[in-house]
């Protein structure tokens, strides 16, 4: 089927069926997965889909339809239903579509490669990475490996003339081992993924960070409770900052329920904090050529050296702060409407390795894993579960599991006091090994 | 890879519209029923669909999903039909309609299971899913499977106001009410923003056993969250209410009611200061804290992770797990609740299952692949999210069983520690360690609810809490939420007023 004249004709349904302005998201998709456990197959599952989101307005009241149906007449339904429900929303002058027609060259996107390699290929990939992460023999038990792949095409047509598309691809591949000693169980994990089959790392190298993983918080005690330094493994980064990302959000910021809505050219953090939001990542996960509703993407400093330089922004919201769209609507596929999101999202690497971080806290916790919600992006508060290695004298000492850890984002951002060298941009959330002075620590 | 944590989420705004329509299933048994259902549409209302398919073509295609062996094969397809409005700042701000269909097969060879969907729902299409699921099966010997007929299965879903035949207008005026009434309950609330959800989601379940089942079901998602700003902080309260029901759920519990509950949370939060982190009791106040239970004892109590021999459960039948005074149960049955359906989403009838009682373990939450793993009955709980996931245990409606103690003798009796009121949602991992964070708790001091304290997160082990319930009330209830393990499920979490003795709790201060 001709998805890109399928998806520019449906605009003008949509405007002949009384709309005044409309949108067509149009995605393809083929995805694979296969599980392994114990050596042998668990699942393999297979499907290729296709499906439209509609957006439209009619005089500045907008409604939205979705369909993984394509036949025509479906497809006239969902028009005139989406026309309908129109009459139903509040009209505001925000509801506007963008007509930027440029796309960012972003390389490194699409691998036709992914489809040619066999499902055996495939399947073996998996169960060398299992067999791997089972050598060590404090593993007792495999939770299974798994690869999984997804390509498509995205195609966006809307009334200002805008058609654009592009293909994408992406592959990852990972695994999950349950280590046991001395009646202490502890489930470890890791995974890799790539827009290119390629660029897949090692079973090895994967199986060795899944194994180091599951074994290194076998024998974990308590600590009392206390406020101690912590340093933050860039694997729970995301966990630790990713309430940032809901709280430069142009709309809760518009809204007044973000905690740094009146913080815009404000210090807000320690000078080694850089963040940086960049949709235009050679090879990255969360790259685009254009984001949610066809705007061009591009690089942009979040927060420079501890001052907050701006905010995230769709078009409407954007046109509603008078500022333009940054290139950030977000859209999780094609049922829903664009929201707001980052695309490759990190902190910027500091110069401090990150074994002299270690060795520079006295006491303090080595955090590698959290749970909860982050961040609260309302008013700043931050609370969670932790567990992690316990450091004293600049030496991992020993493990420790079931702590909580507490504070504000105030406080944790400005106390940033050490910034590693060690950025990976391979994981779309991405940050060095860092270290905040103090947080609350509840144990015994 | 499996999950490696199952979490109940507290679910943004955004995640809310997304969850709204994504999978947006439902069923038209054969694209010319969804021309039908879609050609009525225009009258602002949709009849409802009727699902009609050709049984004989279901049966070439389970035969041809076990061609190449395997011992169990299954057809599952299913259409919904979403709509979605959402309002802020007291304006509608969109209103999104979903059609989606769509048809998997699946066949289980052994331990292992080969699945294949597709959106467009033809023989020819069917017949391709089914020789891809076979993969699994490579090598094996034909099964003879048994020609699929009509079963009769048991109804605990009641409509008096059919969703499709609700003029838009109503949905709106029911926003609205709530709107109105989370603005109107105190200055301090500046923001309401209002979330208004439905689906009539239809499926076909037809499998290798002669199981042929068609079921159709309503379901209602309305979530209020109020912002409010005073002491120099804000904070975002939240309500939701959900059924598998007709429309008359809003004469049964009204959108003022839903409003006015979550606005109360916000303005009492405000004056919440610092909570305190250390090992203390806990009061959990009646309803969706029983989301702790369905996270640190029903997760492990899936069968899926006591067949890979995973789960903290595992080889625990039969034993004390929990105090004298805990009992769980896990019960799709109740009558237009959020996790219940008629059957689930392999056809097998729903019904009560008692997991642990007076402290033993007695019976885990099967599928069909995991009952014959570990040799026990099916209970029902085979869920998916749409066509495009694999039917897994999931739970339904899971709460632990009401006891005799009088609620306000158990806070009397309290002299020191956490009451919380109001839990947001939290997750699990494969170790059994648990975590939640608290959007609404206050300090007890002599037996008495007292200060409010923002921040608070309740940790443990899924094998020590439920040992340390030490007082369970009579006053049951349940709260709705969304059950994510990979895919996600619609659940009831539910529980009477309970004490657990000495849980670690994280603050911001040092006690």
């Amino acid at each position: 089927m001709d998805y890109k004249a399928l998806a520019e004709q449906l605009v003008k349904k949509c405007l002949a069926k009384g709309a005044d302005a409309a949108e067509v998201y149009l995605e393809s998709e083929r995805t694979l997965s296969v599980a392994v456990r114990k050596g042998d197959v668990e699942t393999v599952e297979e499907a290729a889909t296709a499906g439209v989101g509609l957006r439209l307005f009619v005089q500045g009241r907008m409604a939205f339809s979705n369909s993984n149906d394509l036949r025509e007449a479906t497809l006239d339904s969902a028009v005139a239903r989406a026309v309908e429900l129109a009459r139903s929303t509040s009209a505001d002058t925000n509801n506007v579509l963008p007509s930027d027609p440029g796309i960012t060259k972003v390389d490194g996107l699409y691998d036709p490669a992914i489809g040619r390699v066999s499902l055996e290929k495939k399947i073996e990939l998996a169960k060398s990475l299992e067999a791997l992460a089972m050598k060590d023999a404090r593993i007792k038990t495999s939770d299974g490996a798994s690869y999984g792949e997804g390509e498509g095409e995205l195609f966006l047509a809307n009334s200002n003339g805008l058609s654009k598309n592009y293909r994408y691809s992406s592959c990852s591949v990972g695994v999950s081992v349950v280590a046991q000693d001395a009646g202490q169980q502890n489930t470890g994990g890791e995974y890799c993924s790539r827009r290119f089959f390629a660029d897949l790392l090692s079973p090895e190298a994967i199986a060795k960070k899944a194994m180091s993983e599951a074994c290194e918080l076998l024998g974990s005690r308590m600590v009392k409770t206390q406020r101690a330094t912590v340093i933050i493994d860039p694997r729970v980064a995301a966990s630790i900052l990713g309430g940032l990302l809901a709280a430069i959000d142009g709309e809760s910021v518009a809204q007044g329920a973000s905690f740094l809505a009146a913080q815009l050219d404000k210090k807000i953090a320690a000078d080694l904090l850089t963040l940086v939001d960049d949709g235009t990542l050679a090879k990255g996960l969360a790259s685009r050529p254009f984001d949610g509703e066809g705007v061009p993407t591009q690089k942009r400093v979040i927060v420079d050296k501890g001052v907050l330089k701006g905010f995230l922004y769709n078009t409407s919201v954007a046109k509603r702060a008078g500022v333009s769209s940054t290139g950030n609507a977000s859209r999780g596929g094609f049922t829903g409407l664009p929201g707001i999101g980052a695309h490759n999202f990190y902190m910027a690497a500091g110069s401090v390795k990150r074994d002299d971080i270690i060795k520079a806290t006295k006491n303090g916790l080595l955090l590698t894993g959290v749970t909860g919600y982050g961040i609260n992006p309302v008013n700043g508060n931050f609370s969670g579960g932790a567990s992690g290695l316990w450091i004293e004298n600049g030496q991992v000492a020993f493990p420790v599991k079931g702590l909580t850890i507490a504070s504000t984002a105030a406080d944790m951002l400005n106390g940033i006091d050490m910034v590693g060298d060690d950025l990976d941009l391979s994981r779309s959330f991405a940050a060095p090994t860092f270290r905040i002075r103090e947080m609350q620590i509840g144990g015994e | 890879m499996h999950p490696a944590y199952y979490m109940v989420e507290d679910i943004p705004r955004r995640r809310f519209l997304e969850l709204g329509v994504k999978g947006a299933v439902a069923l038209a048994a054969t694209p010319f029923l969804m021309d039908t259902l879609l050609a009525n549409s225009s009258s602002g209302s949709l009849a409802a669909p009727r699902l009609t398919v050709d049984k004989a073509m279901l049966d070439r295609v389970i035969r041809k999903a076990l061609e190449r062996g395997g011992e169990f094969a299954d057809v599952y397809i299913e259409n919904r039909i979403s709509r979605n409005i959402a309002m802020e700042e007291s304006a509608f701000r969109s209103a999104n309609f979903g059609i989606s269909q769509g048809a998997g097969v699946r066949v289980i060879s052994g331990d292992k299971t080969g699945y294949a969907y597709t959106d467009e729902i033809t023989e020819e299409k069917l017949l391709r899913a089914a020789e891809v699921a076979s993969y699994v099966a490579k090598g094996g010997t034909p099964t003879k499977p048994v020609d699929i007929r009509e079963t009769r299965t048991p109804a605990f879903i009641s409509v008096s106001l059919p969703l499709d035949q609700v003029a838009d207008q109503k949905r709106l005026d029911v926003m609205k009410r709530a709107n109105d009434a989370g603005l109107g309950f105190d200055a301090r609330i500046k923001m309401v923003s209002v979330s208004y959800y439905d689906e009539v989601r239809g499926r076909i379940i037809a499998n290798s056993e002669g199981r042929f089942v068609t079921s159709e079901l309503p379901l209602l998602f309305f979530i209020v969250q109020t912002l409010s700003q005073g002491n120099g902080t804000r904070h975002m309260g939240r309500e939701r209410l959900s059924r598998h029901a007709g429309f008359e759920m809003f004469d049964q519990v009204t959108p003022e009611q839903v409003a006015r509950t979550a606005a109360r949370e916000s303005v009492a939060m405000l004056d919440a200061k610092d909570a305190p982190a250390g090992k203390m009791d806990v009061v959990m106040q009646n309803g969706w804290g029983g989301v702790l239970v369905h996270e640190a004892v029903g997760h492990p109590l899936e069968a899926d992770a006591i067949a890979r021999q995973v789960g903290v459960f595992t080889g625990k039948l039969g034993q004390k797990v929990a105090s004298d005074v805990f009992t769980m149960v896990d019960d799709g049955s109740i009558a237009n609740a959020r996790g219940t359906t008629n059957v689930d989403d392999e056809g097998t009838p729903q019904k009560r299952n008692v997991l642990i009682k007076d402290g033993v373990l007695v019976k885990y939450m099967t599928d069909v692949l995991s009952a014959k793993q570990i040799k026990q009955e099916r209970t029902g709980n085979g869920r998916r999210e749409s066509f495009r996931y694999l039917p897994i245990p999931r739970m339904t409606n899971t709460f632990i069983e009401k006891g005799k103690d009088n609620p306000a003798d158990i806070l009397a009796s309290t002299k020191s520690g956490l009451y919380v009121q109001a839990l947001s949602g939290g997750s699990v991992n494969n170790d059994g360690m648990f975590n939640f964070t608290c959007r609404e708790a206050y300090l007890i001091e002599n037996g008495k609810k007292t200060t409010p304290v923002r921040g608070a997160t309740l940790i443990g082990s899924c094998l020590d809490v439920i040992k340390s319930v030490d007082a369970v009330g009579t006053d049951l209830d349940f709260g709705p939420g969304v059950c994510g393990k990979g895919q996600s499920a619609e659940v009831d979490a539910g529980q009477p007023t309970v004490r657990i003795r000495g849980i670690n709790v994280g603050g911001t201060r040092a006690r």
